[in-house]
């Protein structure tokens, strides 16, 4: 779990446009490292850059400036080494409509050299509920299936790290839970780009977050944590002088923000040390009510940005 | 790595992509019946033609009323070939809409074997009409066993020339449309020069210099010099420069087309979704 198996140094990516000559800064200067064994997520919103980084480190494209080293090989010098590695899964696609489910794990196995293929294709489709769906064409399987289908197919490359672009783009609430709970099993190295939050904090060990091409800021989900703690949202419920409340509040310097609400307020305090300043506060009132709101990661995500 | 390990792997890799494209083409099977007929349709009217100038003793150059049946037949082949320069680039652009391309790319294996997969999944998918219109040829014509098998290797060759050809479209069919396009004309016209449907000197002399300097002609001319002369060595001395563009192109053409598409893909990647 120690050692470094994914290292990008200033990676960028300028895509040119043809017309006006115009230039589109898709990376700049990213540099991240990622352990063996970790799974590690990118959050950004569309066109932040995640499916950019994700083909860069799988080869697909090249980068404009920088370099990254894949379990002891650079991409730029040793690609062939580098795909001996990876498996990539670009969201449901990457499988051919045209074909069986199970043609199309048999071609890849083929391809990727993968002996035995006829079992391991049985157990990994039994595994993800996909087994009597083999034998069908894959244009009629549901976007769930084909999600299921791609995993599958990448379960079976058998490779020492998976690069996941948006892997649950489209799915409900229930297959996706199904998917991450898979994936959580895996122990393999992940990297999983997405912008849903829950998948994101479901899955991953650490989590970058991206947005026009800049890493703005990587941590585990503690770092996160300590950072949500700098702006504690507290929702007070209050019958009587509410706005008096609101006032002396507001002349703390401890309280970052207030708003009235129906019945109460919700308030924002700087850290959590400061509760002992808040309750002296409170006690003068006759508060019923005092509610801590944790902050998930989309609302961190949207501080963040 | 030993030879027998890396023959045996590529083997496994090149029927892997072989059997993938059969089994995709069969999955709309009108549509290959389409593609056998569309050349017969594209054949009735060189016959019409070049039956109503026999009827006058008419002799363009070596084809005459008794044997302009292998030159037809022939073209018919030809042009079920040629399938392999336009669906080439359409089953890679497929690849491209199904991003199946990119998982091709990032897959640890070399071009030829996709080149040499789909080059031996199209010649299956033509086996039946080319097989046929071969023993009708051989019905009107029939040549000894040493020129039919000259024959085979001139088809393989002939393919693998194609295939190159698509190969080479097939990039810029994914990286650039435009450039695709043009090339698309341009082989048009080349096919159009090449004498497929209409002999050699039937052609005005004005265009006869373009078709001298258009390999693809003396490519295809020489399956015919083959088959009529039935003398493999006298083929080949008396049409040397034919002899020579083929092998040449033989050499090149796939050997570059794996170059240029590796080269522009690292270049220009896939772009137009």
């Amino acid at each position: 779990m120690d050692s470094t198996i994914i290292e990008t140094f200033n990676l960028s990516k300028i895509y040119r446009l043809k017309r006006k000559g115009k230039k589109i800064l898709a990376l700049n200067d990213v540099n991240i490292a990622i352990k063996e064994g970790e799974k590690f997520g990118l959050l950004g919103p569309n066109g932040a850059g995640k499916t950019t980084l994700v083909s860069i480190l799988s080869t697909l494209i090249q980068p404009t400036k920088g370099y990254a080293i894949i379990d002891g090989y650079n991409i730029l010098q040793k690609p062939n080494q580098v795909k001996n590695k990876i498996g990539l899964m670009l969201g449901r696609d990457m499988i051919y409509h045209r074909l069986t489910g199970y043609a199309n794990l048999k071609f890849f196995c083929k391809i990727y050299e993968i002996s035995d293929y006829k079992e391991k294709i049985k157990n990994i489709a039994k595994e993800l509920n996909l087994k009597k769906w083999l034998n069908e064409y894959v244009e009629k399987y549901s976007t769930g299936m084909r999600v299921k289908l791609s995993l599958c197919r990448i379960l079976l490359l058998d490779r020492k790290i998976l690069f996941l672009d948006e892997p649950t783009l489209g799915l409900d609430i229930k297959t996706t839970n199904f998917i991450v709970e898979k994936m959580k099993k895996i122990g393999k190295t992940i990297f999983l780009t997405s912008h849903n939050m829950n998948v994101v904090e479901k899955l991953c060990d650490r989590v970058a977050f991206i947005n026009n091409g800049n890493i703005l800021k990587v941590g585990n989900k503690t770092d996160f944590k300590n950072f949500m703690e700098k702006g504690i949202k507290i929702d007070i419920g209050i019958y009587q002088k509410k706005d008096k409340l609101k006032l002396e509040l507001d002349q703390q310097d401890f309280i970052i923000k207030t708003k009235v609400i129906e019945n109460g307020l919700i308030i924002y305090l700087k850290e959590r040390k400061h509760y002992k300043d808040l309750f002296s506060i409170l006690n003068k009132y006759l508060v019923y009510k005092l509610r801590e709101e944790e902050m998930s990661l989309e609302q961190l995500f949207l501080k963040i940005i | 790595m030993n030879f027998f390990k890396i023959l045996r792997r590529s083997i496994l890799k090149t029927s892997a992509i072989t059997e993938k494209n059969i089994q995709m083409h069969l999955r709309w099977k009108y549509t290959i019946l389409t593609a056998y007929f569309a050349p017969i349709i594209t054949i009735l009217m060189p016959i019409i033609v070049l039956n109503k100038f026999f009827e006058f003793n008419t002799e363009f150059g070596p084809w005459t009323a008794q044997n302009y049946i292998v030159f037809i037949f022939i073209g018919y082949i030809i042009m079920l070939l040629r399938r392999l320069v336009n669906e080439i680039p359409a089953e890679l652009r497929r690849e491209k809409f199904y991003k199946t391309l990119s998982a091709l790319i990032v897959a640890p294996f070399n071009r030829f074997y996709l080149l040499i997969g789909y080059l031996l999944s199209e010649l299956f998918m033509i086996s039946i009409p080319v097989i046929i219109f071969f023993v009708l040829i051989f019905l009107f014509y029939p040549i000894s066993f040493f020129t039919i098998l000259f024959v085979i290797s001139l088809v393989i060759g002939i393919s693998l020339i194609f295939a190159g050809m698509g190969f080479i479209i097939g990039i810029f069919a994914v990286s650039n449309e435009n450039i695709w396009s043009i090339m698309g004309f341009i082989i048009n016209l080349v096919f159009w020069a090449s004498c497929v449907t209409y002999p050699y000197d039937l052609f005005p002399n004005e265009i006869k210099i373009f078709i001298n300097f258009n390999p693809i002609y003396f490519i295809i001319d020489i399956l015919r010099w083959t088959w009529i002369e039935n003398d493999i060595i006298l083929t080949i001395t008396q049409h040397p420069i034919h002899i020579f563009v083929f092998i040449i192109f033989l050499i090149i053409v796939p050997i570059v087309g794996v170059y240029i598409f590796n080269l522009i893909y690292k270049k220009f990647g896939i772009s137009g979704y």
